[in-house]
């Protein structure tokens, strides 16, 4: 790495300028940079197909490759550029429309990545967004985690472990590659966010995309079989039901043989709770559908008939890849 | 993290007061180069008066020059090549503080750079960013780093002061300069050699 005396010029106005031995800090941050450049670099690969222009992939695994899912047109290769420069083609194992993650296996050796944890990484942590473009080599952008957060869900109902706001610029080709700190540790996959900002798939979210993929080709979506739609009902009844909120979701819509209807939900019912959750949105049925819970009994609180009750649930699976 | 990470605090010297140093210096060694459309930027190449900039900004023969010290001059523009968007200008004057060259090709991805111009008619503006990829070959060097126009012409420099590309264009929101060796092939072009 870098020495920590460096040559560092003072100046003065004239004709030549003077050398002095002083520690440079400065000097030592910009080389610090451009060494977890260098060493985070020789785990990105580009992928050629991905994306107007191509796209960045990030060696996870040996044999691993990482990549946004929505940049991938092909369902069974892609062709990679190799940090050694060597261009290899990879197979397309599978991915996850919901978290923007996309698996591919290359049989070609390259570094894989070391990874940080990104529960430590606050607000003010200097970042830098790596890829790779075809043959341009390794490309780097200077950023800042800006915000800090919990598990959120994307509009597709994947869940994102932590929420990570950046203050970067997102340069073309930079999807699929990875958020690196200071030190060129990884923190997460980088994808395209809204109105040109980043989104970063941490590295929680990504093992669990991997694992489920490698395991089953794919990643499994529960399935309730029911349309709802939100609905508010008065004070007064929320009081005489004892309920947390005066909001439910009523189902309007009920699946042919689908898990809601072997419990016997009805068109008309109104779901208040789901294993003691309260629910108001549509959205709070997404905790009822992640991966882990097919094949799991639920318990969903109704309220029918003016009268409250439970019906057991057991989650299905959601056929096809959307 | 792997050890806590910031280097920022790692040295004695606070890295806001080497900034601060090293861009006063690139200050006094970028000039105005003003012109029919504007104001543009050029970097003092030499002590002996010589001034890199960009043919864009260097549009007519005779040019104003002003100097950060307040200084103005006319400069005679005696090469322009707009292939390259370089172009050569000589001013004669005392005590002209030139900047130290540093070979553009030995620069690595993630390197921070600082540009300084003028941009939006700001004079002696700073800007900080990185190396967003290592020139190849003869290719454009790339900075995510922030340029305007007016920034044209002015240096970019690494964290010590040296001066490694001329600010030309910004494409797709990256800031790209014509490297240090691209403009000293265009003065070895004009019989003028390197130090």
């Amino acid at each position: 790495m870098c020495e920590s005396v460096r040559r560092f010029r003072v100046f003065l106005v004239g004709d030549e300028p003077q050398e002095k031995e002083m520690a440079s800090a400065l000097v030592e941050f910009s080389n610090g940079l451009a060494d977890a450049v260098e060493r985070a670099g020789k785990s990105v690969v580009a992928v050629l197909e991905g994306g107007r222009a191509g796209v960045s992939g990030t060696v996870w695994r040996d044999g691993i490759v990482v990549t946004a899912e929505h940049t991938i047109r092909s369902e069974v290769e892609v062709t990679l550029v190799l940090p050694s420069g060597e261009t290899v083609k990879a197979k397309v194992v599978g991915g996850d429309p919901s978290t923007d993650v996309a698996v591919l296996t290359v049989g070609a050796k390259a570094a894989t990545v070391a990874f940080a944890d990104a529960a430590q990484v606050k607000t003010g942590h200097v970042v830098l967004a790596i890829g790779r473009r075809g043959e341009e080599g390794v490309s780097a952008s200077f950023g800042m985690v800006s915000a800090t957060g919990g598990a959120w869900r994307t509009w597709q109902g994947g869940k994102i472990d932590r929420y990570l706001r950046l203050d970067l610029n997102p340069y073309p080709g930079f999807s699929g590659g990875p958020l690196i700190d200071a030190s060129g540790a990884v923190l997460g996959i980088n994808t395209s966010g809204p109105r040109r900002s980043v989104t970063t798939i941490p590295n929680a979210t990504v093992d669990r995309v991997v694992d489920a993929v490698l395991k089953r080709g794919r990643v499994t979506r529960g399935f309730l079989g029911v349309g709802v739609q939100p609905v508010a009902f008065p004070e007064a009844s929320k009081a005489a039901l004892g309920l947390e909120r005066n909001r439910g979701l009523l189902v309007i819509t009920i699946s042919e043989g689908g898990p809601a209807e072997k419990a016997g939900l009805m068109i008309g019912d109104i779901i208040v709770a789901v294993d003691g959750n309260a629910v108001a949105h549509a959205s709070d049925l997404q905790m009822a559908l992640d991966p882990e819970k097919v094949g799991n009994a639920i318990s969903v609180k109704v309220l029918r008939g003016g009268k409250l009750q439970d019906v057991k649930l057991t989650v299905g699976e959601r056929a096809g890849r959307e | 993290m792997a050890a806590a990470v910031n280097p920022i605090r790692a040295a004695g010297i606070s890295v806001e007061e080497e900034l601060g140093a090293v861009a006063d210096r690139l200050r006094l060694s970028t000039v105005r180069v003003l012109g029919g459309d504007g104001c543009g930027s050029g970097v003092i190449w030499r002590p002996d008066g010589l001034i890199v900039t960009n043919a864009h900004v260097a549009r007519s023969g005779l040019q104003r020059v002003e100097l950060a010290d307040g200084r103005k001059f006319t400069g005679k523009v005696f090469a322009r090549d707009p292939r390259r968007d370089l172009a050569a200008i000589q001013i004669e004057g005392r005590n002209i503080p030139s900047l130290m060259i540093r070979d553009a090709k030995t620069l690595r991805a993630g390197e921070m750079v600082i540009a300084v111009g003028n941009p939006m008619g700001e004079v002696g503006a700073a800007s900080i960013g990185i190396v967003h990829s290592a020139p190849r070959n003869r290719s454009l060097i790339f900075a995510d780093v922030r340029l305007l126009p007016g920034n044209s012409g002015g240096p970019l420099a690494d964290v010590e002061g040296r001066v490694v590309g001329i600010n030309t264009l910004v494409a797709a929101g990256l800031g790209c300069a014509i490297p240090s060796n691209e403009v000293a092939r265009f003065l070895r072009g004009l019989g003028i050699v390197a130090r």
